[in-house]
């Protein structure tokens, strides 16, 4: 159903019913809510917040219309996890790197078995239930909004949560960071012969990173309009390896890179 | 036969995702789990191959809320196997980034995650009606530590301006000079904050572990950086932290995700944490704190893990203190050269890094080739520390329990204040 509806549905009830659930993650997006300290209240107060295991006791309810998901799937208890709270919440919202691109955690994609193997010698705790490659909630089930980032923006995050409650017209940026950091007139790192991500990664952090003086790392993850070649091609002409540049990428873009390369397997068999 | 079987699933209130077993038979305690089921990412594999370059980026993912302390322990261990030495304005602002990493750690995890269970309400929400000063002082605490580490790490979670051999970015005089005006009227409340732990009510125990802590050197003040040398304060052992592998050994169970830890020389079980840094070092503490933590009696030895709880709140005022005249002495330009990364060598090499971050001691070991790429990494986490430690206390609490004939909801709430004591940080636990 249309999320955008939720509010106006709701108001005859009650407010909208919300619930937060963490996967496979460093929980900072979580905490980045709370960080909205002086705003906390007003965003609670338009939310009837139903669960929220890190900042209350309050168990997992059977009803509710949002549901806000950090972390990457990494076992099939998550597989099932995340169907639940699709099947039940009108609107789902990833939030953070791990949930929307398979974040830093999913860079263990790559030769998955072998990093179990020789992480637990081959007798893997029952604790740790049946692990999986990593892959962002969105290859399991539809996600309605999505909150970038590694760790989200706290008020990116009520921006996005307003949207599933009220509606809005905003459409995700599909450009790159690397001309929003023209505009901020950094200097580009290019010019140094150093690596930096922004010429792929998509425009959703206003240059975090490069104002600070530190390069992308290109955790909003690969923007539609990346042009891997191009990219490519910049780096060998400022000194830098495109290899490395290819390495670079894993950090945040394991799953969807690994994704391709099947994909354009299979297209070759 | 009576069993009472005491299960608490998908623990609250704590960072991660842990669940709690304890089997009461006949009036004995028979099993005590601490059962972590929070996903591993396999960090130590995930970076094995990787740059140094990318190294402290992306172990600080391993947790959101102790960030600040995996990058500065990484940057350590890096520089630690390159043979940097960083000016010591750079010293001085890793500092200020650990320690102000405490004042959101130490509130978050007080006022949001502990206090309702004192209170007895399920989160702290219901604290802004109850009393809406305290509420707003605590959230603004916490904030005011976030504040800190966006100006000084270029973000509150998972810091941008730290790197090998320096900082990328700093603040301006008049900016630390206004945070250290904020850092000192705070003062006060983290006083209170002392106060008000100390007024709620625990049960008497005494942990029958070891307390694992930083070794200050020299005059140096309270230490939570800046030493290579950590004590089992009750075995009186003291080691370099090059050796850390020769008296820390981390164990597998099958109940846990996260790896256990106990010392090799005696098999003892041991805490880290705050009240650890107290049994270690209460004499190094400032003044205020020291008042504060004498006025509620809290001095060395002090043995019962419940009280970390109260150790975090005097920690909070030496944070403070600290932190504010750390801000006053960058101002003034106090600190010998610039906090520009330095010039350095990629070279083979092993490197220790060890901090003290806000739950305990916190370790990173990497092994690095000519390349300075990682060939191996090893990180051991407060929490993974505290596991052995946590599980043998259950046990006892649950035998006091019993013994005193508490129904299971009464064993519940107790069993999950103590767990909360402890602050557990179940992601960084498992990594």
């Amino acid at each position: 159903m249309n999320a955008t509806l939720i509010a106006s549905e709701c108001e005859a009830r009650t407010q909208p019913r919300v619930v937060v659930a963490g996967l496979a993650s460093c929980f900072g997006c979580q905490l980045q809510i709370t960080n909205a300290e002086a705003h906390l209240l007003e965003v609670l107060g338009q939310i009837d917040l139903r669960y929220w295991q890190l900042v209350s006791s309050e168990p997992l309810p059977d009803e509710y219309d949002v549901a806000v998901i950090e972390g990457a799937v990494t076992t099939d208890e998550a597989v099932r996890t995340v169907r639940e709270l699709r099947a039940k919440a009108k609107a789902v919202i990833a939030i953070g790197a791990c949930a929307v691109t398979g974040g830093v955690p999913g860079m263990a994609a790559a030769g998955f078995d072998d990093r179990v193997a020789g992480t637990f010698a081959g007798a893997v705790p029952s604790a740790c239930g049946t692990m999986r490659a990593p892959k962002p909630v969105s290859d399991y089930i539809d996600v309605d909004f999505t909150v970038r980032c590694c760790p989200i923006d706290s008020y990116d995050f009520i921006r996005v949560l307003q949207s599933a409650l009220y509606g809005s017209n905003h459409i995700e940026a599909d450009r790159t960071m690397c001309g929003d950091c023209k505009r901020r007139e950094n200097e580009c790192f290019y010019k140094q012969g150093t690596l930096c991500l922004g010429l792929v990664t998509r425009a959703a952090c206003g240059a975090r990173c490069v104002n600070l003086g530190r390069p992308c790392n290109g955790c909003a993850g690969l923007s539609p309009d990346a042009n891997l070649e191009a990219a490519r091609a910049t780096c060998t002409a400022a000194g830098v390896d495109p290899n490395r540049f290819d390495e670079a990428l894993q950090m945040f873009n394991q799953a969807a890179l690994i994704a391709a390369a099947d994909a354009a397997r299979k297209e070759a068999e | 036969m009576t069993t009472t079987a005491i299960k608490m699933d998908h623990l609250a209130r704590v960072e991660g995702h842990g669940n709690v077993h304890v089997v009461i038979e006949d009036g004995r305690v028979e099993t005590v789990e601490m059962n972590i089921v929070e996903p591993s990412r396999l960090f130590e594999s995930m970076v094995r191959g990787r740059s140094y370059t990318e190294s402290s980026y992306i172990s600080s993912r391993v947790c959101g809320i102790c960030s600040a302390s995996h990058v500065v322990t990484d940057l350590l261990a890096i520089e630690h196997a390159f043979g940097i030495q960083v000016t010591d304005r750079t010293r001085a602002l890793r500092e200020l980034l650990v320690y102000g990493s405490f004042l959101q750690n130490h509130a978050t995890h007080l006022y949001v995650l502990a206090a309702p269970d004192y209170l007895r309400k399920r989160s702290i929400f219901p604290l802004a009606e109850m009393d809406r000063s305290l509420f707003d002082q605590a959230l603004g605490l916490k904030a005011l530590g976030n504040e800190l580490c966006n100006k000084v790490g270029g973000r509150s979670i998972h810091p941008i301006t730290a790197v090998v051999g320096g900082f990328t970015h700093e603040i301006t005089p008049d900016e630390y000079r206004a945070l250290a005006e904020k850092l000192t009227a705070a003062i006060p409340f983290a006083e209170q904050t002392v106060d008000l732990f100390h007024s709620f009510p625990v049960p008497q125990m005494e942990t029958a572990g070891d307390f694992l802590a930083m070794e200050a050197e020299g005059d140096a003040a309270y230490p939570v950086e800046g030493s290579c040398r950590a004590r089992f304060v009750r075995a009186g052992r003291s080691f370099d932290v090059a050796d850390v592998d020769d008296e820390i050994e981390e164990y597998r169970v099958d109940h846990a995700a996260a790896e256990f830890s106990r010392m090799r020389a005696t098999g003892s079980t041991f805490m880290c944490s705050a009240l650890s840094r107290l049994n270690a070092s209460w004499d190094r503490l400032s003044k205020r704190a020291k008042i504060a933590a004498a006025k509620v009696g809290l001095r060395p030895p002090a043995y019962n893990p419940m009280l970390n709880n109260v150790a975090q709140a005097i920690e909070l005022v030496d944070a403070l203190e600290r932190c504010a005249s750390l801000c006053l002495r960058l101002a003034d330009d106090e600190f010998e050269g610039s906090s520009a990364p330095v010039a350095f060598e990629v070279h083979a090499g092993v490197g220790v890094g060890f901090t003290e971050a806000p739950r305990g001691s916190l370790f990173h070991k990497l092994e690095l080739d000519d390349d300075g790429r990682i060939v191996h990494a090893s990180i051991i986490t407060p929490t993974s520390e505290n596991l052995a430690n946590l599980e043998a206390d259950t046990r006892l609490l649950a035998e006091q329990l019993v013994a005193a004939g508490a129904c299971a909801d009464e064993a519940k709430a107790e069993i999950a204040k103590l767990v909360r004591a402890y602050d557990p940080c179940l992601s960084c636990s498992v990594h």
